[in-house]
């Protein structure tokens, strides 16, 4: 069943000056209850304005956004709770704390829907345990923490709403390889805990394949690719014409094709690329 | 062949004035003029810090930095050793002051006290290097994350600095970008000679380098080229990195029992390694 859904969104910036770009230009995509969502594409393919739409932070010029089958753009009432229903996680987050201490800043959210202060603690201390840190730091200043710890907090923030679709612009960008295995794994427990779908944007191309299920390819404001990781990264050539890599394993796949090796699907992982190429020297009689 | 030092760390060490640790302790480590060093760490290593105390940008708490031959403690070098050593940092929007591209490269020889005609030269020619030069008359903010590097990398080479050091420059950038600013950069050092600083933890980018230092803990625990540094599989984990995927996949397949031979470090070494496999075994 699809949780959210656009229907053929269509929103430019900068109307009526010379500056003038159509950002999206009709977009229809279904997100469905429980999936986990990549969506790539270069700077300025429309994918974070097509994320802002996703609850409500844009208005399309034509076109409708639908949560659980209505219109979030119906009323006021319908806007706000989309507004819980859909949490949206900025690029680089950290820099949106602003709260004293890390318990306020996380309590923000759940406070703001008006819940007992009873169940915005239990959601605060679950949300602080999700992201992986104790609860000594719900006391200290969220500036006194370093930059991995500083993007947990804020991600926490918008995890103890409670969101049935959680959206991450570039989560991982500027981690080290530690911070981002550990963030990838956050996304994966939060999805799988919770059943939650979740919608994540990034550039890094392992990234996506190490979590999601399905990829859209964003292109000058169209959806252009959509299917499974395989599907979408076997378009090796297609994806580096829009100017996106592939991840670095699929691009010695599709070489090795190339040259003749008949090796099947294309593999993006190293688990998955040695297993294909270890059947592959078998069948040959090259490995035994 | 005795190579040019160009930047010597002598028992550096370095503690922010709030912490209860040092960032950098006790750390020795010359680079050299024409090189392209590339320092990998993960966040909190203490790279930074290292990027930071090449130009004076901050000065050692015990022992010193000796910057083309000028000790940076003392206040009097601090102009010249700016001149010699530039840096480019992470974010692009924290580093443009100007509104128009061509303005913004000229800022730095401007402040030189450079001539007129010869600043008109410099920014020209810095601007064809990092391939911005058609966007010489537009607003920075229009451009991307990566066009905003170039022009930063510009603004530098227009100092004619010898060295350039770049924290984590292409930390913010799409794929796209971080091939535009990595093409510069080799550009920078194999035609004008500038010894190139790289502070990364993207391993692709590092196995571009000459030479890759690895900081972990305010030391330095690897020093060597790409294939040497590499090659260091359980190290690199343990301090939280990873070796380059192709590097990776041929170890799985070692491990296995396949007798593939070689330690490829890009795509087309692996490539080139397993063609050379299947032949001599076929």
């Amino acid at each position: 069943m699809s949780v959210l859904s656009v229907h053929n969104l269509i929103y430019g910036y900068s109307k009526g000056t010379p500056f003038e770009t159509g950002a999206l230009k009709g977009v229809s995509l279904d997100f469905r209850q429980g999936e986990i969502v990549a969506v790539i594409g270069h700077t300025g393919s429309g994918k974070s304005t097509l994320l802002q739409h996703l609850n409500g932070l844009l208005k399309p010029d034509s076109g409708d956004v639908l949560f659980e089958g209505e219109s979030i753009y119906k009323s006021k009432e319908s806007l706000r709770k989309c507004r819980f229903d859909v949490g949206l996680c900025f690029q680089y987050p950290e820099q949106q704390l602003f709260e004293s201490s890390v318990y306020k800043d996380i309590a923000f959210g759940p406070s703001n829907m008006g819940l007992s202060d009873g169940e915005i603690k239990r959601r605060v201390y679950d949300a602080i345990k999700f992201v992986g840190l104790s609860e000594d730091y719900l006391e200290k200043s969220p500036f006194d923490l370093s930059g991995g710890e500083k993007r947990r907090v804020a991600i926490a923030g918008v995890i103890s709403m409670e969101p049935k679709v959680l959206i991450l612009d570039e989560p991982t960008a500027g981690l080290d390889p530690i911070g981002k295995k550990n963030l990838l794994r956050l996304i994966k427990d939060y999805n799988a805990k919770t059943g939650s779908t979740v919608i994540f944007v990034s550039h890094n191309m392992d990234d996506v394949a190490a979590v999601a299920e399905r990829v859209i390819v964003m292109n000058k404001g169209e959806a252009v690719l959509d299917g499974t990781v395989s599907q979408v990264y076997s378009q090796g050539e297609l994806l580096s014409s829009l100017g996106l890599d592939v991840p670095e394993i699929t691009s010695i796949f599709l070489e090795l094709k190339k040259s003749g090796f008949d090796l099947g699907e294309t593999e993006y992982t190293v688990s998955g690329a040695s297993d294909a190429i270890l059947r592959y020297l078998k069948k040959e009689g090259l490995y035994d | 062949m005795i190579m040019e030092k160009i930047i010597e760390f002598k028992n550096v060490s370095f503690r922010y004035s709030d912490d209860e640790t040092d960032a950098l302790k006790d750390l020795n480590l010359d680079l050299y003029a024409g090189q392209f060093t590339c320092i990998l760490g993960h966040n909190g290593s203490g790279k930074s810090t290292m990027a930071k105390l090449m130009n004076a940008l901050l000065l050692p708490t015990a022992g010193s930095v000796v910057s083309f031959g000028l000790p940076t403690d003392n206040e009097d070098n601090e102009i010249e050793i700016r001149r010699n050593v530039g840096m480019v940092f992470q974010n692009p929007d924290n580093q443009i002051v100007a509104t128009i591209v061509e303005d913004d490269v000229a800022f730095g020889p401007e402040n030189l006290g450079v001539p007129r005609d010869e600043i008109r030269r410099r920014v020209d020619e810095a601007l064809k290097i990092v391939d911005m030069y058609e966007y010489r008359r537009h607003e920075p903010h229009r451009l991307s994350g990566g066009q905003k590097q170039r022009v930063a990398i510009a603004g530098v080479i227009a100092m004619q600095t010898r060295c350039i050091v770049l924290d984590e420059p292409t930390a913010m950038l799409d794929p796209k970008g971080r091939r535009e600013v990595m093409a510069a950069l080799l550009k920078l050092k194999n035609e004008l000679g500038i010894s190139v600083v790289l502070v990364t933890h993207f391993m692709d980018e590092a196995v571009l380098a000459d030479r890759v230092v690895v900081v972990n803990n305010g030391g330095i625990c690897l020093d060597g080229t790409p294939a040497q540094v590499f090659s260091e599989k359980d190290v690199l984990q343990d301090i939280g990195l990873t070796v380059p995927k192709p590097l990776e996949l041929v170890s799985v397949l070692k491990e296995n029992g396949v007798k593939i031979k070689g330690s490829p470090l890009t795509c087309a070494e692996f490539v080139e390694c397993f063609k050379e496999f299947t032949k001599n075994r076929g």
